[in-house]
């Protein structure tokens, strides 16, 4: 049912079936036919671990979304509401039950909050003279949702804003229960986003990355512009083209995907049509069937052939919708300039490419990634350089943003370089950050997944693993973030005992959010014969550079 | 021992094991017996001796009774004082003859009992020891720091004694101190802090809450905190605490706005406080005084910040409102809180080209991008008139083609082509193909001896019209190829998108 999870070296399906029973577990806590009121957000990573059937099975037979006023009607014992544990939700409810209660017949009323119970939130319940209508009030700790053999997240939006909070949190939480709950890390490896801001800001290269920086990836589903997926019926004439988006889901389970997810995108084609003459071929074979045996043998193999079958036509839509951008003019010319600021050329006057975006008024988001990459690659910009993008900006897109552009300073995405040094450089050449001569279809190196750049944070990883921190100390000093230091006692668990031959597991988790060509490149890591580590991959949040420029926005109206 | 006497024993420890298995030997032995031996010591050492005897015997219930009979013996003993009958005890559970031994103080005795029973802590030793400190902190001859530490060095971290209950004890009896040394020991914090409120020790409370990392904790004993204490002391006591006072900006963010903003002024905080009031001039007011009036306080507080940047974008920003208004006024038409760029393609849109020349020149637009507005506005308008008199006004500082562009996009290929010869030699070959002109681009491409270029033509020669052309770029190739000979030169893009 969910086998993408446990192919890993580490069985995350186990985690799964837990919170799934003990969601079976609450479920049964209420007798009697069941609503659950959904806080929207909640509905994406629920739907990663238990389906409309489970639910349905435990009785529930209605489904709302959290909204003010009254509820729907619906004629069930239970009303249960599945919320995060915020103020404002408990606004909402405290309505939905006031007015419920008005209506007539008595319901029983539970709430589950995830992840956590909160008694500020059931004091506010209390002060709307709500609380005693709860049956069952209780928590259900989804913090780390399985995403896929090797990948966890906590899909919790904002996070980045509240990464110090958390770090707190976390480091507490974890230093107690890294034993207890999976004792098959040899490692546990925290990296706060603020250590490595450049890499969410390039655009990723790989075909995941891609996919999720042109379509978005949400909660490992993508929803498709449907035109390239209409069935290709003769004589249709077209009439029919649906319109619902087309909904996709992405995971490993997928063997096709699995191959492919993580290569570069130029390397992606010749797969794609390899493939297809595989199939072809797989599927011509039924002229040499002869015999009964032989067209028996066939048969049983159809239906793996075409799943396979559609699997492909699948990723060569979505290959042909990825390509037409990835060829455009505009995607080429933002690459390279990119590519420059990545590679320290130019990095310290203002751009034309980006004075020019600004003009057009290309999407705000598309131009303060590149303006905060900028920035990032020289330590901060020239004061000068620096007010005459956000005047730019403020001037063109309007005065609001000065909110975000303050939000941005705040992160450290944006600023005036300091005592006119430039660290980058120094950076780039020891972690060797630009590498000039990437093999795309056979990579050798992580650089792979931006094309040129190797993301930050994995460098990190890989030296970590080999040969020490101890040779990059220098530049572990210029690294933002004075929480770094603080950290680096971790490695000392390196010593740890380590049965020949075994590879190493190591727990990596990115505080702030990780984006799919960084976990490509640490799966490429695991890959290596000689790599001697497999990592795990935790995370608060999947983002890239626009979902994370989006979540420090701020607009006031 | 002869063979006799073994036939007897066995025969007396099979009955023996027969009456346990019937359930009555117990009772039939505590009526006759009725004294504190231990066990009758014939009968018991038969049943033992017999059952070697017996095949497939489960030894539980042997094993059972001699507890039993060892717990009931201890209990019967004259310093305690429990006469209890098997069925008795029985009836009563073990759990209530423990609740009877710890009514009486007799704690060792029970926890004896436990750990010979091998109960589960929680049930037994960890109970027992509980009730033990509970009776230990209402000793009001010992001192605090005495029980204290009795009640540490006798629990130490046995799981499942709650520290928390303890103290409530204590409290309830009115040693408030000692029920905060005990709380020390108390290692879960959702457990501590809510007693330690209760007791009023608030600031306590707070830091026990902030060491736990636990935010919903925090925020319990902030909000009681600020029923608590008058505005100045509350303050006061966050500012020592910047996790909490973090904590709280967040929570006034969505809940007290008016706080945030005393928050930041005690804090001095004019960067925040700007940002403060910037929002409000967009949520809470409404007229426009009231809106500039508030960009002005914002504008105030950015220049105590020192961030003469923000504050004169907010002065900017004053102006550009209040002209607004008076654009509205005047022309009709919806103008507030368009931004500068947009306020002035309007007045270009509506035909007012003075208005917005004066505009950009007050509030200095670099020319750069009023071109590209202009440019952009009058295409849109496709007033294409304007836009070749508006080309030739002065020379463009974005060159020429933006408007062989703007011109297509709106499929207009006869203005288009106005402006191709204008286009600096570097983007020629791009603005020609765009217009379409295959033939001369590959004129210019090959004049160029660009190679670049001649594979961009290349790329976009289609069918059999442009044959003739592409042979041409071929021949040109082949001739540069033989020049070049020995000079190898790779195409200069080896970006990614190129070679797919």
């Amino acid at each position: 049912m969910a086998a993408h999870l446990s192919y890993g070296r580490v069985n995350l399906n186990v985690l799964r079936e837990a919170v799934r029973r003990e969601l079976r577990e609450f479920l049964d806590k209420c007798a009697g036919s069941k609503a659950i009121v959904w806080d929207e957000y909640l509905t994406g990573p629920f739907g990663l671990i238990a389906q409309y059937s489970l639910l349905k099975e435990h009785e529930v037979e209605k489904m709302f979304t959290l909204k003010g006023s009254r509820l729907p009607a619906a004629d069930v014992k239970n009303i249960i509401f599945f919320v995060r544990p915020r103020l404002e939700l408990m606004d909402i409810i405290a309505e939905n039950v006031l007015s419920e209660d008005r209506r007539g017949p008595a319901r029983d009323f539970h709430i589950l909050f995830v992840p956590r119970r909160s008694l500020l939130c059931e004091q506010r319940l209390k002060d709307l003279g709500v609380l005693g209508s709860f049956i069952h009030r209780e928590e259900y700790s989804l913090d780390l949702i399985p995403f896929d053999g090797d990948l966890l997240s906590m899909e919790s939006e904002g996070a980045f804003k509240q990464v110090a909070n958390m770090m707190i949190r976390m480091k507490r939480e974890f230093t107690g229960s890294q034993n207890s709950i999976f004792p098959v890390f040899d490692n546990l490896l925290l990296l706060d986003r603020n250590v490595d801001l450049l890499t969410p800001l390039a655009t990723q290269l790989t075909y995941e990355g891609l996919i999720d920086e042109i379509y978005g990836i949400q909660n490992s589903y993508v929803k498709l512009p449907p035109e390239k997926f209409a069935p290709k019926k003769q004589g249709d004439g077209g009439k029919d083209l649906p319109t619902e988006a087309k909904k996709l889901q992405l995971n490993s389970a997928e063997e096709l995907y699995a191959e492919i997810r993580d290569k570069n995108f130029n390397a992606v084609g010749s797969v794609l049509s390899k493939k297809a003459k595989v199939i072809s071929a797989a599927f011509e074979e039924r002229h040499n069937a002869k015999t009964v045996g032989e067209i028996k043998q066939f048969v049983s193999q159809l239906p793996h052939m075409q799943a396979a079958r559609g699997s492909l036509a699948n990723h060569t839509s979505i290959a042909e919708l990825i390509k037409d951008v990835t060829t455009s003019e505009d995607f080429f010319d933002k690459l390279t300039v990119e590519q420059e600021f990545m590679s320290g050329i130019d990095t310290d006057k203002v751009n034309s490419y980006v004075e020019e975006c600004i003009a057009q008024k290309h999407p705000l988001i598309k131009v303060l990634r590149l303006v905060c990459l900028q920035s990032v690659c020289n330590s901060g910009l020239k004061q000068k350089v620096l007010d005459y993008y956000k005047r730019e900006i403020l001037q063109t897109y309007g005065y609001e943003h000065i909110l975000t552009l303050h939000n941005l300073e705040k992160a450290g995405l944006l600023k005036p370089q300091l005592g006119g040094r430039n660290n980058y450089p120094t950076i780039r050449k020891t972690l060797r950050l630009w590498m000039d001569d990437v093999n795309e279809q056979n990579p050798t190196d992580i650089s792979y997944v931006y094309s040129g750049y190797a993301p930050l944070s994995v460098r990190l990883a890989q030296l970590l693993s080999r040969p020490g921190w101890r040779s990059i100390e220098e530049v572990l000093r210029i690294l933002p973030g004075p929480h770094f230091e603080e950290r680096q006692p971790l490695p000392t668990g390196l010593q740890k005992k380590r049965q020949p031959g075994e590879n190493r597991i190591t727990l990596i988790f990115f505080l702030g959010g990780v984006t799919f060509a960084e976990i490509a490149a640490l799966r490429f890591l695991s890959q290596l014969e000689d790599g001697g580590t497999e990592y795990v991959i935790a995370t608060t949040k999947l983002m890239n550079g626009a979902s994370w420029i989006e979540s420090l926005m701020e607009k006031p109206f | 021992m002869n063979t006799g006497q073994t036939c007897r024993r066995v025969c007396s420890g099979l009955a023996w094991m027969a009456g346990l298995e019937g359930g009555d030997t117990g009772h039939g032995w505590t009526g006759s017996g009725g004294n504190s031996l231990l066990l009758p010591s014939g009968s018991s050492q038969a049943a033992s001796f017999g059952k070697c005897f017996l095949d497939r015997f489960p030894p539980d219930s042997f094993v059972r009774m001699c507890q039993d009979l060892r717990v009931l013996n201890a209990v019967r003993d004259y310093h305690i004082g429990i006469p209890l009958t098997y069925s008795q005890y029985k009836q009563l559970t073990i759990q209530v003859l423990l609740d009877r031994l710890v009514l009486r103080r007799l704690y060792p005795l029970a926890i004896q009992i436990c750990e010979y029973l091998r109960l589960p802590e929680v049930q037994g030793v960890s109970r027992i020891l509980a009730h033990w400190a509970c009776y230990k902190v209402q000793q009001k001859d010992v001192s605090d720091e005495d029980v204290a530490r009795a009640i540490n060095q006798k629990l130490g971290d046995t799981p499942g004694v709650s520290y928390s209950d303890i103290a409530a004890r204590a409290y309830g009896c009115g040693r408030t101190e000692l029920a905060i040394k005990l709380l020390e020991y108390e290692p879960r914090s959702g457990e501590q802090v809510p007693l330690l409120l209760k007791m009023k020790r608030s600031k306590l409370a707070l830091s026990k809450a902030i060491e736990s990392g636990d935010t919903d904790l925090v925020f319990t004993v902030l909000l009681h905190l600020k029923n608590e204490l008058n505005r100045g002391d509350f303050f006061m006591t966050l500012r020592n605490q910047p996790m909490a006072l973090s904590l709280y900006r967040q929570f006034c963010k969505y809940q007290e706005l008016e706080t945030l903003k005393d928050l930041y002024n005690q804090d001095d905080n004019h960067q925040e406080l700007g940002s403060f009031h910037i929002r409000a001039s967009y949520a809470a007011e409404e007229r426009i005084e009231g809106r500039v009036a508030a960009l002005q306080t914002a504008a105030d507080a950015f220049y105590k910040a020192k961030n003469e940047f923000a504050a004169k974008a907010t002065e900017d920003q004053m102006r550009l409102l209040r002209l607004q208004r008076r654009l509205e006024d005047e022309l009709g038409g919806r103008f507030l809180d368009l931004s500068l760029h947009d306020t002035v393609t309007t007045l270009i849109l509506g035909g007012h080209n003075k208005r917005a020349e004066q505009l950009a020149r007050d509030f200095r637009i670099p020319d750069k991008r009023l071109w590209w507005l202009k440019l952009t506005a009058l295409a849109d308008l496709e007033d294409w008139e304007e836009l070749e008199k508006f080309s030739k006004s002065k020379k463009s500082p974005i060159g020429y083609l933006p408007f062989v562009e703007i011109c297509m996009k709106q499929h207009n290929k006869y203005e288009a082509k106005k402006y191709t010869s204008r286009v600096g030699p570097e983007q020629k070959v791009k603005a020609l193909l765009l217009v379409g002109d295959v033939a001369q681009a590959a004129d210019v491409a090959i004049e160029h001896r660009n190679e670049a270029e001649l594979s961009l033509v290349l790329s976009h020669c289609t069918g059999a019209t442009d044959g003739a052309t592409a042979d041409k770029i071929q021949r040109a190739r082949a001739q540069a190829q033989k020049k070049m000979e020995g000079l190898e030169e790779e195409p200069l893009e080896t970006l990614p998108t190129e070679q797919w």
